[in-house]
């Protein structure tokens, strides 16, 4: 069942528009941008239902995003925004979080 | 302060493309109270009566048409690099849909009733016996003007995130944080005794907080929405306003008893009667006085601190006014207003207006900072607006009443911050997209940009500490902390974590009045 369709990689191009020039960092922070809005920086608010990520083990975060991405395991919502990753993006968002203190 | 104006949807909402299934993930719905719903989860940003509040107005009427889609989409996610936050989870698959069609089909509300009647019964008392408390701070600390007080908002804007956090901005260390169950907005420390705090929320509670023992000891709910508050200058009242409903109240501050309650209306510039939000509330370091800005009506009204609290009405101040700051030992008032897009200045001695000011696109002042530079009184107003891409924070002579420069900066701004020590006058970018990362630093006098800091998040409400050493920024929305910088070299000195951390306030600033005076200033 699908409840999200959009790609997160559709909305990094949207992002690299602005003035700044997009360097793979920005792109990097960029992502984590868009998944800290549920996961939080370097946690996910008190208040919310969605597990942290800063400082999880690197390979186990690409690993559950590949998972996600197809799809052999299941999240309406990470499905879905796993879909629109590439393998770059998933490993550098994973070492980006990776090397975050929590 | 806050923002209530028309928000474009955010370049990722609008880029989402969706297909949603008709199925419910979840098992079981329900027949839910859409309006407590909407109250307990949404109210305190997009305000009781649907009106809008930091967040746009959600009725019948701003939601025609929108896709029911699309709405559930993004109230799931959220809205990236805005405080909307993801309700994934948190609401159930079918509250969402039916809170989307409870929004297509509520009009805005009339303003909801909330009188002294209801003030009354909401005052929460949490220590019975203030005698009993400890008489000096329970921790270290050189002056309690190192304090600083952020206001974190907590992701949702209520519950476990939502509180006051206490540094000590010397060692920039929290030494307290007092949960305020709705998002904690200002910060106003008494003057006449450094133990009280009070904090207003977004939901217009208003704690009365004891900063030697780092808790709150009472609070009372004196609207339903609305940031404003004020402390008179010998620390005995307050004054707090609401956008939800319109109307303000003064209460005693020492046992936060509503005194006198004020309607909030009056004739606008163009000849309309009106009922107004309250913008901004000021307490003033020359005068027993309240000054009160009427958002919609576009008047300021000085409340005498005496018998019967008599007002004396300051027409045609300009149209939407919204924040403000002081100079000149308290006794100079400068106006923002949004639509006309200048800063009035009203003298309140005689209660006149001064001169209307240019100032940039759409000024919302913030504290507002004033400095003293090579003898001339500057100051400084930012701008959020953003036309013709024409982003200025703008400079006035205060004792002249001219304009000095209009100065260029990267994007829009809403607060400034200066300090007697400090060479720069820093303001927060707040244009939506990686320019909302940073805070531009201007020279005090060359009045140019000579740096930009990339802070992280969403960067706003610069602040230094009482010495001016420190330069204090929040890095809000999902940044999480606030990031502490060397006033002078800018190196980066220490990062605070919180959740949604928004204003901060320096107790400093009572000595100060103004964020750039010194002390010498208000003698
Ligand atoms: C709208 C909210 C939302 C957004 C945005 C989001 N996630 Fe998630 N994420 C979730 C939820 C909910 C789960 C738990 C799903 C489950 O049950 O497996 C999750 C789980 C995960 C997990 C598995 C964690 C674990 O402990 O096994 C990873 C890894 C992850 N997300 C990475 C990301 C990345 C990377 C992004 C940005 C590209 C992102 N998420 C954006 C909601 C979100
Ligand atoms: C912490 C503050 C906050 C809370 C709590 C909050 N919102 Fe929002 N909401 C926002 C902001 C800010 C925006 C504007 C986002 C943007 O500019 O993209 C917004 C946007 C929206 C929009 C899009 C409006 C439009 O005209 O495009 C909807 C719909 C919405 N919120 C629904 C809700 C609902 C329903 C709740 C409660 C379940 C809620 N929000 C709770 C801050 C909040």
């Amino acid at each position: 069942m699908k409840l999200f369709a959009y790609t997160v990689s559709l909305l990094l191009i949207s992002f690299s528009s602005n003035s700044f020039s997009a360097s793979a960092f920005a792109g990097r922070a960029k992502a984590a941008q868009v998944c800290s809005q549920c996961h939080g920086i370097k946690n996910p608010s008190a208040e919310a239902p969605f597990p942290p990520l800063a400082g999880r083990d690197e390979l186990y975060l690409e690993k559950a995003l590949r998972q996600y991405r197809n799809k052999t395991r299941k999240s309406d919502i990470m499905n879905n925004i796993a879909a629109g990753l590439s393998n770059r993006d998933i490993n550098n968002i994973a070492e980006y979080y990776t090397r975050l203190k929590p | 302060m806050t923002i209530k104006t028309t928000f474009n949807k955010s370049l990722l909402a609008a880029s989402i493309p969706l297909l949603l299934s008709t199925g419910s993930v979840f098992a079981k719905s329900g027949s839910h109270d859409m309006h407590k719903l909407y109250e307990e989860n949404c109210a305190s940003c997009h305000g009781s009566d649907h009106g809008g509040y930091l967040a746009p107005a959600l009725n019948s009427e701003t939601l025609k048409g929108r896709s029911p889609t699309a709405l559930r989409s993004l109230i799931m996610t959220g809205s990236f690099e805005t405080l909307m936050p993801p309700f994934f989870a948190r609401l159930s698959d079918s509250e969402i849909r039916s809170m989307v069609k409870h929004l297509q089909s509520t009009p805005k509300l009339a303003n909801p009733a909330w009188n002294i009647k209801e003030m009354k019964k909401s005052l929460k008392i949490y220590v019975k016996d203030e005698s009993k408390l400890a008489t000096a701070p329970t921790y270290k600390i050189d002056s309690m003007d190192d304090v600083i007080g952020v206001a974190a908002r907590g992701k949702y804007g209520r519950g476990q995130g939502s509180e006051a956090v206490f540094i000590n901005s010397k060692t920039h260390k929290i030494i307290g944080k007092v949960p305020t169950n709705t998002a904690a907005h200002i910060i106003e420390f008494n003057p006449a005794n450094p133990r009280w705090a009070y904090v207003k929320t977004d939901a217009a509670e208003v704690y009365k907080v004891d900063l030697y023992t780092m808790q709150a000891v009472r609070s009372i709910k004196t609207g339903l929405n609305g940031p404003a508050i004020g402390i008179s200058r010998d620390g005995k009242y307050l004054m707090v306003g609401s956008f939800v409903p319109h109307n303000a109240v003064i209460l005693d501050a020492e046992t936060l008893e509503p005194l006198k309650q004020f309607e909030l209306e009056g004739i606008d510039p163009d000849g309309k009667m009106v009922s107004s939000d309250s913008g901004m509330i000021i307490g003033t370091p020359y005068a027993d006085i309240f000054a009160i800005a009427l958002e919609n009506a576009g008047q300021v009204w000085v409340v005498d601190l005496k018998e019967g609290f008599p007002v004396t009405k300051i027409k045609n101040v300009g149209r939407h006014l919204h924040d403000a700051f002081l100079s000149h030992k308290g006794k100079k008032l400068m106006v923002a207003s949004y639509d006309d897009s200048i800063v009035t200045a009203i003298d309140l001695e005689t209660r006149k207006i001064i001169k209307k000011l240019p100032a940039g696109c759409v000024p919302h002042v913030g504290g507002g900072s004033v400095v003293k530079v090579d003898g001339r009184t500057l100051g400084f107003g930012t701008n959020f607006g953003t036309c013709d891409d024409n982003t200025v924070v703008s400079v006035w002579d205060l004792d002249t009443m001219e304009v000095v420069k209009q100065v260029p900066v990267s994007g829009g701004t809403e607060s400034p911050a200066a300090h007697a020590n400090a060479p720069y006058v820093a303001v927060d970018i707040i244009t939506k997209d990686r320019r909302a990362r940073t805070i531009q630093l201007i020279d005090k006098k060359s009045l140019e940009v000579v740096k930009t800091l990339d802070v992280g998040g969403h960067a706003y409400f610069p602040e230094y500490s009482a010495d001016g050493k420190y330069l204090y920024v929040s890095a809000g929305y999902a940044g999480d902390e606030v990031v502490v910088y060397d006033a002078k070299t800018l190196k980066k000195t220490a990062n605070i974590p919180m959740e949604s951390p928004a204003g901060i306030f320096s107790r400093g600033r009572v000595k100060y009045m103004t964020r750039g005076l010194s002390p010498d200033e208000m003698e």
